[in-house]
């Protein structure tokens, strides 16, 4: 019998994927491509958010869109009616997008001469949060009929992403949603988090959200 | 893209650990061959009791993530790390879970963790 040796990897297990993401998001600076990682439960209005922020900046910037939410084309397709540059990633039933993922997805897509690609990931709110994925910026969409309580269940995500944008807020007077409690919840957990409410349906909000965007992709490109 | 081939169990819970279960079998299989090995007999994982990996669905999907790899035979170990915070009020150390966060000497339930959160490819046994 051969005989057996230990070898010590003492390697964090997040190690690879954070290394792929720090190699992506260096990349991306250097082609002043603003990759936005946009997160939430299924049906908390991504796409609809999506197509909102298309409408709002396509005068001043170029866009791209990398679609992972569902495993059919639907919402790439959605997408790509508004003329947008857009491509499907066949997560293959997969609950979250890794780095690598989303750099073959950028390849797929093609950023040159874009100046914001954002990443509809796939819905998903509790591994998503853990992955970095290579993004300048993540945003997470919490929709009024999801309840007042997810920053409870689910405080990882909200303790992450640069902004958070309440959703469905032309529906809040069926629901009991308290968006002061929100707001406390969340600060306490996330202090320099921006809180941004929003219809994606009626359009309320999205003008200011647009304008983080723009300030947002501005500092980064002067950093 | 290609999408990536992985094998459903139908449970969603376990989906998230087998995608970071192969990626766990990428980097280990790397660092094989960086180092000259060429058979693996045993990989040694660590996860902390507050890492939100779930032990049993590691196991469970292990197999998936090195089938068709050179580690199709390789046997999986887990450790469990302990899941520790020191008391933000008198300064005691304690298991988190054992406690359920409440401090056992003074009752407060504000700590800070100071493990627990960990998923680290420890080592392998190789032959
Ligand atoms: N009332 C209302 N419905 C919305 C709003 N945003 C999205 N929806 C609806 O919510 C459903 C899911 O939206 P979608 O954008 O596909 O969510 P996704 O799964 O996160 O991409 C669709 O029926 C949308 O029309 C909103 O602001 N208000
Ligand atoms: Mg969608
Ligand atoms: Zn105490």
């Amino acid at each position: 019998m051969d005989a057996f040796k230990v070898l010590e990897i003492k390697k964090s297990v997040y190690e690879g994927n954070d290394k792929r993401a720090g190699a992506l998001r260096s990349g991306l600076k250097k082609d002043g491509v603003f990759l936005l990682n946009l997160m939430s439960s299924p049906g908390s209005g991504k796409t609809t958010t999506v197509m909102r922020t298309i409408e709002a900046l396509r005068g001043d910037m170029r866009i791209g869109v990398l679609e992972a939410d569902i495993d059919s084309d639907v919402d790439a397709r959605t997408v790509a009616e508004s003329g947008t540059r857009v491509i499907q990633l066949h997560s293959g039933g997969m609950c979250h997008l890794t780095a690598d993922m989303t750099r073959q997805g950028l390849e797929g897509l093609g950023t040159e001469g874009l100046d914001l690609v954002i990443l509809e990931n796939i819905g998903n709110l509790i591994c998503t949060a853990e992955v970095d994925v290579g993004a300048a910026k993540s945003a997470m969409i919490l929709s009024v009929p999801e309840g007042d309580d997810k920053p409870l269940k689910y405080p990882m995500m909200f303790e992450r992403v640069d902004v958070l944008l309440i959703n469905k807020i032309d529906a809040i007077s069926f629901f009991n949603f308290d968006m002061e409690a929100v707001r406390e919840r969340v600060t306490a957990m996330n202090p320099g988090i921006k809180i941004i409410p929003i219809s994606a349906k009626t359009g309320e909000g999205v003008a200011e959200w647009a304008d983080w965007i723009r300030s947002a992709v501005r500092d980064w490109k002067r950093a | 893209m290609v999408p990536p081939s992985i094998v459903s169990t139908g449970e969603v819970g376990s989906l998230h650990e087998l995608s970071v279960v192969i990626e766990v079998v990428r980097t280990v299989e790397e660092f094989a061959r960086e180092n000259g090995v060429t058979r693996i007999d045993k990989l040694v994982l660590q996860i902390g009791e507050l890492s939100s990996m779930i032990p049993q669905y590691i196991e469970d999907c292990f197999p998936c993530a090195v089938d068709g790899t050179s580690m199709v035979d390789t046997k999986l170990e887990i450790e469990i790390l302990p899941g520790n915070g020191r008391c933000r009020s008198c300064g005691a150390m304690f298991n988190l879970v054992a406690n359920k966060g409440i401090c056992p000497e003074c009752g407060v339930k504000d700590a800070e963790v100071i493990s627990g959160k960990e998923f680290m490819i420890k080592e392998i046994v190789a032959c």
